[in-house]
């Protein structure tokens, strides 16, 4: 790049054809010819402009003459210099400026790019702490709910526990006086009949009453009346319970099949790990719309224990499948459920160093595989 | 930066009068030609002045050519010191080799001379040079005014500065200036020397180098 200090050649300051216009008037006014030669060659006198000799004027001219002409050039020439220094002085200002522009919006972009970083940061940030906050609510809430469910749960079956037994003994006595009655009375059909009727009423009850303790037993156990936080826990037991207690909420008998290995006690909660079986257990039964079985079974496994729920039911595409972990994610009416099964189960198994698998065909079935590793 | 052509051999200095509005950059520079009888001076040219003030700068060049043929040229600038020419001003600075910082010794125009000797510091920085690096002079010009501020207050202030003792001057009556521009060429030479063997390659000395281009009369002005 030129500077605008540069020192110029004769071209530089004036173009050819001025040059030539320059000799021609010259030329006009003194009567006599002139040329310009780029070096000296004794006839000639020096053009100067800043210190350097740009050219050589030749004329046929006395002295005088010959030197007034050399200043009149050379007066074009300064002010043809002063104008080309002051276009390259502006010219080299005005790209000095522009560049400067050019760093400062390069500078501004840079701070503009580090700000929307941080600014994205923050947002994630914020996001990570509010999922934090919802997930310590839904678990407070949950552990909430499950103390409430579990504290009425007990209190319903103390409350229940003395008077079914005194029913279930009372009918138990009741159908020995119905015997000796029997025995007292004179043989006839109609008696026999009624008698016939009167020890089945009292069988029916007496196997109801059975029914209410066993729920209320199941009841205990699942909502952990009788056992401390953490324990030693049954899977199996917890298994079954779960199985009876889903049963009793159906009201109908399920198409259920166990097959319980032998497993060894882990440390647990067991109230938790019975909840998680029995919001599995929901699933496949709410997915049994149009039949099917549910296959329960339990087994150890590579240093785990696992129990597998699988259904027969209605199954999920994959990106349901996908979100099925998420709080609050649910494909049921609003209402039927609270969307929270999977994701608590998972919680609740993360909680004793397990995992919750799952895989599903739409139309299929799932199979939902739960571990529990054994230390 | 001077620049040295080896086929013509011909070293080219570039000295820039730096200072705030109206402190007598052009003045100095119209003494210096009318006063200087170096070897060889050229046409003091004045580009764009509006009401005696400098739109984008006065140029002066001299020279002088040694035994040995070396064609040494000087050119002297002036920047325009109003603050609004801030890119001229940064402009007409690139590449000096050298600076005179002409202050104003009037007692209102200290701040000025503050502002403006902070900005030849910031654009010497932007221009990749350092001022404590440059060669540098300053000068106090205008003592013939009344309210110039004392001496000895100046010489205290400036005392401890690397550009101690500075120059006094009153360039409208030709005092001080010739002064300031031998100053600068001492500070100067040391550093053109070690660049470009000056006393080695071509047999000028310190004292050369001032005489001959700060001469301002006698056998010198031949
Ligand atoms: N009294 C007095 N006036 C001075 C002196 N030197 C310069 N002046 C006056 O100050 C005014 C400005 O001088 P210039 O040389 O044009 O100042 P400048 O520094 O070139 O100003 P800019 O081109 O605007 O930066 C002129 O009217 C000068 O006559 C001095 O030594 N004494
Ligand atoms: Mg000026």
């Amino acid at each position: 790049m030129r500077n605008y200090e540069d020192d110029f050649a004769l071209d530089d300051l004036l173009s050819p054809a001025h040059q030539a216009r320059l000799l021609e008037l010259l030329g006009k006014l003194s009567g006599a010819s002139f040329a310009l030669n780029a070096h000296d060659d004794g006839a000639s006198r020096p053009l100067e402009f800043n210190l350097d000799t740009l050219g050589w004027l030749k004329a046929e001219l006395p002295a005088e003459q010959h030197q007034a002409a050399v200043r009149l050039y050379e007066l074009v020439l300064f002010y043809a210099g002063k104008y080309r220094l002051a276009a390259n002085l502006h010219h080299d200002a005005t790209e000095a400026s522009y560049l400067e522009l050019q760093q400062k919006h390069a500078a501004v972009q840079a701070s503009e790019e580090k700000y929307k970083q941080l600014a994205q940061r923050l947002t994630q940030q914020v996001e990570e702490q509010v999922r934090v906050i919802k997930k310590a609510q839904q678990e407070l809430y949950e552990s909430a709910r499950l103390r409430a469910v579990g504290q009425l749960a007990a209190g319903i079956a103390h409350e229940i526990n003395t008077p079914i037994g005194f029913i279930g003994s009372n009918l138990r006595v009741a159908n020995d006086y119905l015997d000796e009655l029997e025995a007292s009375l004179p043989d006839s059909h109609e008696t026999a009949m009624l008698f016939e009727d009167f020890h089945a009423l009292l069988d029916e009850s007496s196997s109801g009453t059975k029914r209410i303790a066993r729920i209320v037993s199941d009841l205990k156990t699942f909502s952990n009346i009788d056992q401390a936080d953490f324990a030693a826990c049954d899977i199996n037991a917890l298994i079954t319970t779960a199985c009876r207690l889903i049963q009793a909420e159906q009201n109908q008998v399920l198409p259920l099949s166990l097959r319980l290995g032998e497993l060894p006690e882990v440390a647990g909660y067991p109230a938790k790990l019975s909840q998680a079986f029995y919001n599995v257990l929901d699933n496949a039964t709410k997915s049994l719309e149009a039949g099917g079985q549910i296959r329960v079974a339990s087994r150890v496994q590579d240093n785990a224990l696992e129990v597998l729920i699988e259904d027969e039911g209605c199954g999920m595409p994959d990106d349901i499948l996908a979100r099925a972990f998420e709080p609050f994610f649910t494909t049921r009416d609003v209402g039927a459920g609270s969307g929270l099964g999977l994701s608590v189960t998972r919680d609740i198994l993360v909680a004793h160093r397990g995992e919750v698998r799952m895989e599903s065909r739409l139309g299929e079935g799932t199979c939902v595989t739960l571990r529990i590793p054994v230390n | 930066m001077a620049t040295y052509s080896s086929s013509e051999n011909k070293l080219v200095l570039k000295i820039v009068y730096y200072g705030p509005a109206l402190s007598g950059k052009t003045t100095n520079l119209m003494q210096l030609h009318s006063q200087l009888r170096p070897q060889r001076k050229g046409e003091l040219m004045a580009l764009e002045t509006r009401d005696d003030r400098t739109l984008f700068f006065d140029m002066l060049p001299i020279g002088l050519r040694s035994e040995g043929g070396l064609d040494l040229r000087v050119k002297l600038y002036t920047v325009p010191g109003q603050v609004q020419h801030d890119s001229t001003r940064k402009a007409v600075l690139s590449r000096a080799d050298g600076a005179i910082f002409v202050a104003d010794s009037q007692l209102n125009q200290q701040d000025n001379n503050a502002f403006a000797f902070d900005n030849l510091a910031a654009n010497l920085q932007k221009l990749g040079m350092d001022i404590e690096q440059l060669p540098l002079a300053v000068q106090f010009n205008k003592r013939d005014r009344q309210d110039a501020i004392e001496e000895h207050k100046l010489r205290a202030r400036w005392s401890s500065t690397p550009w101690a003792p500075l120059t006094l001057a009153s360039a409208l009556n030709g005092q001080g200036v010739v002064e300031s521009f031998r100053q600068l060429l001492g500070r100067l030479y040391p550093a053109v020397d070690a660049e470009f063997a000056l006393a080695r390659d071509h047999a000028i000395d310190s004292q050369a180098f001032i005489q001959n281009l700060s001469a301002t009369g006698g056998p010198s002005n031949a």
